[in-house]
């Protein structure tokens, strides 16, 4: 029951091209123009450095961008009667809601592989940790897939949902260092950024770029990410009753 | 298998949707539901397909294959619940697969659905492609892929065109020859009077009224004569039943309609020609509802008589 959910909802994503544009294109195209931008002039070195933090700064920030998608595809469900529909059957909420998130882990996923893969192509990254590399982006899919569905269960409207997800990437990104790095950062934001989560997937990533994470970094950043994701599953399941009050049926 | 829904009761904040609803809805029966906008049918309708589940009283269906009651439901929302960019086929099977049928059994299952809702010919074409009509019978086909016993239809023939309209009402026929239990909920009196064995009458979060539709006609609704003529109404009539002016005539609500044409027509048996028009106006679930409430019920709107 939970894979037809799972099999609906990525035929849905799959014919639609907007998803494409904003998980993909967009990332590649600010990708580009900002490593163009910051690394005129700088010597190679630098250039390698900048390179290595934009590339996963912007994956990191423009992965929260399935939020809008989460919020759409739940909002749309529940003002059409779909929700409702799908709670007569006999399917427990946590399953429809893990049919529901599970496409997303896994466009998230694909959209990482995809980014990082410009990177290699285009300017050649190092990825020189491809397992923890891997590792930590199904688990930055899972937080943010995760929040996303807190977020798309939370919010009354889309526009509301739109809003709120450009709140949290960019206004995340520009506290966990996505766009200038952390250290030129006032200290007091260096120090709220250590409890955002783009801040900690940043910087691992970045560091098995450079293949120095260390496996406890590893386990600490990969917990801060889990535990993110995890809450804001438990929270989406407990909000779940909330949102099928109001869905139309 | 009977359903039995006991003292249930539902507030939203603290407007009492739904005031201690018992009913008994017996295998097999075409139950309707009827009531203006916001009586509280669909409130009824939720808590009985399990999408409400925050409420006081019980819903129990008794049956002997203790089978879940979600189980044995089909849902068959107000709204067009389909996935407009695929195709005919693959709601249903999405449907299907949500009540565990898959592999050929589902395959199957899809095209008999497809054949009983009458869009075999259009299996693969997308859903948004579809008339009003169509969406309306594939909304109901996937309630019906899981051979539900009990079939909760919400308002399913709302902005439809007479054809579709006819089609479906055939659906519901050939259900109930299978013994599917159908519970029909409807501001029209029309499609309840055409359908439903028996009718539950519900306003303000109460059952008003409920009964089987013969019974609750004979008891509650008086049949009339109407007669349109040149000459005065004989004054005998006046012991014979309550007249009151309607149409450029009058209506004589009675019993004993015999009699009363057999006055009539004694009245003007010399000037027959003065005669215009004398039928017998059988009595309608509308006039139950208007005897109950003193309303009436015109697509949701109430106004007094």
């Amino acid at each position: 029951m939970m894979g037809a959910i799972f099999i609906l909802e990525m035929k849905k994503n799959l014919q639609d091209k907007g998803l494409l544009f904003w998980m993909v294109i967009l990332p590649i195209i600010f990708t580009y123009l900002f490593i163009e931008i910051f690394t005129s002039g700088a010597d190679d070195m630098a250039k390698q450095e900048i390179i290595t933090s934009i590339v996963p700064g912007y994956t990191v920030m423009f992965v929260f961008f399935i939020m809008i998608s989460m919020v759409t595809s739940f909002i749309k469900d529940r003002d059409s009667g779909m929700t409702a529909r799908i709670a007569s059957a006999p399917i427990k909420p946590k399953f429809y809601l893990l049919g529901k998130w599970l496409p997303y882990i896994v466009i998230v996923c694909v959209q990482i592989f995809i980014l990082f893969g410009f990177g290699k192509v285009v300017y050649d990254i190092n990825l020189e940790q491809p397992i923890l590399l891997t590792s930590l982006s199904i688990i930055l899919a899972y937080m943010v897939t995760g929040l996303g569905l807190l977020l798309a269960l939370s919010v009354k409207t889309e526009n509301m949902g739109i809003a709120l997800t450009q709140v949290i990437a960019l206004g995340g990104a520009l506290i966990s260092g996505l766009w200038v790095p952390i250290d030129m950062m006032p200290n007091m934001l260096q120090k709220t950024a250590e409890f955002l989560p783009q801040y900690w997937a940043h910087q691992a990533l970045q560091d098995t770029m450079h293949g120095t994470l260390a496996y406890k970094d590893f386990f600490m950043a990969s917990g801060v990410l889990l535990a993110y994701g995890t809450s804001g599953f438990l929270l989406a399941v407990i909000r779940y009753g909330s949102f099928l009050k109001v869905a139309r049926s | 298998m009977v359903l039995h829904i006991n003292r249930v009761k539902k507030e939203y904040g603290n407007k009492e949707a739904l005031k201690s609803v018992s009913l008994v809805i017996p295998k097999g029966t075409c139950y309707g539901l009827v009531g203006p906008n916001g009586a509280g049918k669909s409130t009824l309708l939720k808590i009985i397909a399990s999408i409400i589940l925050d409420y006081d009283g019980k819903v129990r269906l008794m049956n002997p294959s203790n089978q879940n009651l979600k189980e044995q439901i089909g849902y068959v929302p107000q709204e067009i619940c389909l996935e407009q960019n695929l195709s005919a086929i693959s709601n249903l099977y999405f449907f299907g697969k949500l009540y565990g049928l898959k592999g050929q059994e589902l395959k199957s299952r899809a095209m008999e659905v497809l054949k009983e809702i009458g869009l075999s010919d259009r299996a693969k074409d997308k859903v948004k492609q579809f008339s009003g009509g169509m969406k309306r019978r594939l909304n109901i086909g996937c309630a019906l892929m899981h051979r539900p016993n009990i079939l909760i239809m919400d308002e399913p023939t709302v902005g439809i065109d007479p054809q579709s309209r006819r089609y479906i009402f055939e659906m519901i026929k050939q259900l109930q020859q299978q013994e599917c239990t159908i519970i029909y909920a409807t501001h029209y009196m029309e499609e309840v009077e055409q359908l439903c064995d028996e009718v539950a009458f519900i306003d303000h979060g109460e059952i008003i009224e409920q009964g089987r539709v013969d019974d609750l006609l004979q008891r509650y609704a008086i049949p009339s004569v109407f007669v349109k003529g040149m000459k005065e109404l004989p004054e005998q009539l006046i012991t014979l039943g309550d007249i009151t002016p309607h149409k450029d005539g009058h209506l004589i609500a009675t019993n004993q309609f015999i009699p009363v044409m057999e006055t009539i027509l004694q009245h003007y048996q010399e000037e027959s020609d003065k005669l215009l028009r004398l039928e017998i106006v059988r009595p309608r679930l509308e006039d139950v509802f208007i005897t109950l409430t003193g309303s009436e019920l015109r697509d949701g709107q109430r106004g007094h008589v």
